[in-house]
This record gives structure tokens, sequence and C-alpha cells, in this order.
């Protein structure tokens, strides 16, 4: 197996603008279905050091939709689909080539300690950057002009961004997420004993579904929408209307400002804030 | 049983993990034995001033929140110590408050022992001393948990600084700190609304204040809003009204602090 590592050095680059060729021993590969687009994509493959302590995947990127999925194997896989289809017209790239002065607008890769960190952090490039690490690793991302999407993770879920969506689901451990502009969307099978978490956003929809034997203790801020939820939530915070109306299947609990309450007899915090959105809190 | 086999025991004692037959053993030995009967009365009396004995709550947890708690602190002294200076603009209180800390932590598990009187029935002056060990343990949980990498840590963190005395300036300095510096917004926000917790300081409204002219995450703005005018602080109309009339500012935050001016009035 092809491996670029060189203790804690960066271990790799992916650039942009010019693709490099995945190795053609890696037997990890993802077959993409359309052929023009292999061309421009780029994987690279980052061992973890030390496989058997806690693993960590951190993700810095401006322009690109980062998407991590949680797959049975040890090793961090990352992928660029680097130049869009949209791109390589604008540029004016001939079919089939692609430009050799890489560089900037460039995908880099380290690794040190166990944490393996992808950052794209100019202006330049774009597109996707999909990763493949072990189900149980921590992951944190930070993206500013587009969505994350993370799946079948079992970890410490730390997921940023101002302009795009931002959604976890299929996954396990415990989840801080926040979106300025997006929404935020959170699935989780199981949560980490004793985790707290919180769900922010300024302008999107904070919709989280948690197992239903979850004990938490809540605290639900909107300024401009409702919270609504189909768990049995004893709402705590005695100043706040809590009058109640049913509608659809949901409990619906109003008001305009913090609201307090426990699930299942209470728990770790979890906090959720949203100015213009709504909060959804659904029973798995 | 021996002195020390019985201090390896304390916590199982309380925690009532012990068994019948080993509760049995224990109980035999605190009869005949003065010291080890101050100690547990003085480890109990620790676990209950922490919040961690509630009396309907099955043994089992209590002892796994205590040993998280002690290895949360560990973790983050450990932190701490690895990045000196970082976040940290008052090391030396820090320190001491970590050599406190220490102390706490040895009689909670039963080391470091040195047997004063039965504590229920005990002086003032060591009731009011075990209330400063336990004030200084919800401290060093809070500041440790606070320093830690993971962002779900810090939020643990920042709700055990609710736990904190009002008056206690370690713990308010740290959410300042973590309002203006936490990379993560989830942190930052649940730290805004923690200084509540501070809110008799007059420095909590002026960190407020000085943190809202700095911050430029949305959600974080509307909530020192939000704290500013639970306040009452008339001194914030004047940044308020900067806000509201500030174009480049975010639509949502000019319209909260239009919001916020005409309550403060
Ligand atoms: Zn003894």
């Amino acid at each position: 197996m092809n491996r670029f590592l060189m203790g804690g050095m960066i271990v790799g680059m992916i650039a942009a603008l010019g693709a490099l060729p995945a190795p053609a021993q890696n037997p990890v590969q993802n077959p993409l279905q359309n052929p023009a687009e292999n061309q421009n994509s780029a994987q690279i493959t980052v061992a973890f050091s030390n496989p058997s302590q806690p693993r960590r995947l951190v993700v810095k990127t401006l322009m690109h939709k980062v998407t991590i999925k949680g797959y049975d194997g040890k090793d961090a896989i990352i992928e660029s689909s680097a130049i869009s289809e949209r791109r390589r017209r604008e540029r004016n790239i001939p079919p089939g080539m692609h430009p050799l002065n890489v560089g900037r607008g460039g995908i880099e890769v380290t690794e040190a300690n166990n944490v393996v960190t992808v950052s794209a952090e100019t202006p330049l490039g774009g597109g996707d950057i999909q990763i493949q690490v072990p189900v149980e690793t921590s992951v944190t991302v930070n993206t500013i002009n587009n969505g994350v999407s993370v799946e079948n993770i079992s970890g410490e879920i730390e997921v940023e961004s101002v302009n795009g969506g931002v959604s976890v689901t299929n996954s396990s451990g415990s989840v801080v997420a926040t979106s300025m502009n997006g929404k935020v969307t959170v699935v989780l099978d199981k949560v980490a004993p004793g985790k707290a978490m919180s769900f922010s956003s300024m302008n999107g929809t904070i919709d989280v579904t948690l197992p239903a034997d979850i004990k938490a203790n809540l605290k639900m801020k909107v300024d401009n929408g409702d919270v609504y939820t189909d768990f049995d939530v004893k709402v705590t915070n005695e100043a706040f209307d809590t009058t109640e109306s049913k509608t659809g299947k949901g409990v619906r609990i109003r008001g305009n400002r913090t609201t307090y309450g426990t699930i299942n007899g209470g728990g770790p915090e979890m906090q959720f804030t949203t100015f213009n959105g709504r909060i959804l809190i659904h029973k798995k | 049983m021996t002195c020390e086999e019985a201090k390896t025991r304390m916590t199982d004692y309380w925690s009532r993990t012990l068994g019948e037959a080993g509760e049995t053993e224990f109980n035999a030995h605190l009869a005949s034995c003065e010291t080890c009967r101050s100690e547990v009365s003085r480890v109990g009396a620790l676990w209950q001033g922490l919040d961690l004995l509630p009396l309907e709550e099955p043994s089992g947890k209590v002892r796994d929140r205590f040993y998280e708690m002690l290895g949360a602190y560990r973790q983050g002294l450990a932190a701490a110590e690895a990045r000196p200076a970082k976040r940290w603009w008052t090391i030396p209180a820090w320190q001491m408050a970590a050599a406190a800390g220490l102390v706490a932590v040895g009689l909670g598990i039963g080391y470091g022992v040195r047997g004063n009187g039965p504590l229920f029935g005990g002086a003032p002056a060591e009731v009011s001393q075990l209330r400063e060990e336990v004030a200084n343990m919800r401290q060093l949980v809070a500041l440790s948990l606070m320093q830690q990498q993971s962002a779900s840590d810090r939020l643990r963190g920042v709700s055990w600084a609710y736990r904190a005395e009002p008056s206690d300036r370690e713990v308010l300095g740290a959410l300042v700190s973590a309002v203006n510096h936490d990379a993560n917004v989830n942190v930052r926000l649940a730290a805004v609304d923690a200084l509540r917790r501070f809110s008799a300081s007059p420095e909590t409204g002026r960190a407020a204040l000085q943190s809202l002219s700095k911050q430029t995450t949305p959600i974080v703005q509307v909530a020192l809003i939000d704290l500013l005018v639970d306040l009452k602080d008339p001194q914030a109309a004047p940044e308020l009204r900067r806000l509201s009339g500030n174009e480049t500012a975010n639509e949502g935050v000019r319209q909260k602090a239009q919001w916020a001016l005409e309550r403060l009035q």
C-alpha cells in the first residue's frame, strides 16, 4: 500500500489545478462513474501513526464541500474532485489535459500524533473533498462557503460552516455543530454518556434526531422561530409560557426566548440556538 | 482491615459498592478507628458538597461521576501543564488553585489524609475549610474542562461554571476568555450565557460590552445583546446604537440591537 507518511511532516498535496494520478497499487479505490471526472480527481491515503490510539481528523477549507464517511478500514482516504467541469470551461483547460503549475489552491494533507489534517484555505479551488476514515474517529470540520456532511462516524464530532448546511447522520458519540446561514441536521443513533452537545444557527433550522432513551437537560433558545418535539419534554423554566398545542404528531412548545427542559429525567446539557430558524427535536 | 485498606475502599463505601460482607468489615474497622471514621465523614461531606451524592441516585452512578470528574480534572491539569500560558493570563492563580484542588482530590480518593475531627459535628472553622475545598474543586473542574481540546468537554466546563461561587474571579476570567477566544462558536455561546452567574460583578457587563464590539459571529453577538439587556446595563446603549446603524453588520444582529435599545430605555 502506498502511504505518504513522513513522520508528521506534510504528507501530501492534492492540487486543485493539477491532478495527481491515484497510485495504481493503492487497493482502496473509489471507482468514479464518470471517466472524465476521474482524470480530474486525486486521491491520497494517509495512515494514522498509532492505530491503537484515538484518531482525529481535522478539516479546514474555504471553498470546498466536505463529505466525511466512516468506513471499515484503518487509513484516511482523501479524495478531491479538484476541478469541476464549470471551472474547466472558465479556465479554458483543454479536454483530457491538466495544468502542471500546481501549488495555489492545493489541498494540504498532514499527519502528526494520530491527527490527520486536511486544509484548503486559499480562495482558489472549490469542488468536493471526500474523506473516508475509520468509523471510530473524532472529526473537526471548519468550512466557509460550502456545506459539510458527516456520515457513519463514532466519536467527538465538531462541525462548523458559515454559508453551507451542516449535516451529521447515522453517527454516534457527541456533536457540537453550527452554521451561520445553513441548516443544522443531526441524526444520532447512540450518544456517548456524559457528553455535552450544542447546535446553533443564525438563519437556519436546527433539526436534531436523538435516541428515544436519551437523558438530557435541554436548553432551547429561539428568537423568531418555535420549538417542536415529539419527545416527552418536562419544561423546567417556570417563567416561560408553556402553552402547548398539538400540531401534527409533535407537541409544540411555544415561546420566543429560552426554554429549559429535561428528557427522561435529565442528563448532560444539550443546547439548541437559532435566531431566524426553528428547532425540531425528533425522537428516533 | 488496616487503615491503608480502609482508605482505598472509602469511595466504594460511599458509593455502596462494597457489598454486604465488605460493608460489615469496613464498619467494623470504623468502629475501632477514630482516624478512618473522621476521614469517612470528610469524604462523604465533600461528595455531598459537590452534589455528587443525591440520595435517590443509584450508587454505581455516583461513583462513575466521581471518577469521571477526577479524570476530567487530571486530564485538564495535564493539558494545562503541557500548554502553559496559552489561554491563561492568570497562571500563578491557576497554579495555586491547582495545588488547592490536589488537596481536595487527595481527600476525595482517600490518600493524603490528615485526620481532623468529625465534620458534621465539627468546629465551624473545619466546615468553612471544607466549603472552601468544595469551591476550589468545583473551580478546578470548571477551569480544567474549559482547557480541553474537545468542544464537548469545554461545554461541560462551562456548565460547571454555574456551580462556582458568584464571586469566583478565576472562573469569571476563564468564561470571559472563552467568550473572546474559544475557537468553537457553540462554546462561545454557552460561555456568554454562563456569565449570568456572575451578573453581580461589574466586570461582567464591561466584558460583555467589550466582547460585543469584537465578536463577528452573529449568533454570539445576539447572545451578548440578550445578556446586556438582562444586565440592564445603560452603558450598552452607545454600542447598541452603533451596531444597529452599522450597515455592514448582520441584518439579524442589527434588528436585535434595535430591539435591545428599546428595552434599555
Ligand atoms: Zn483506620
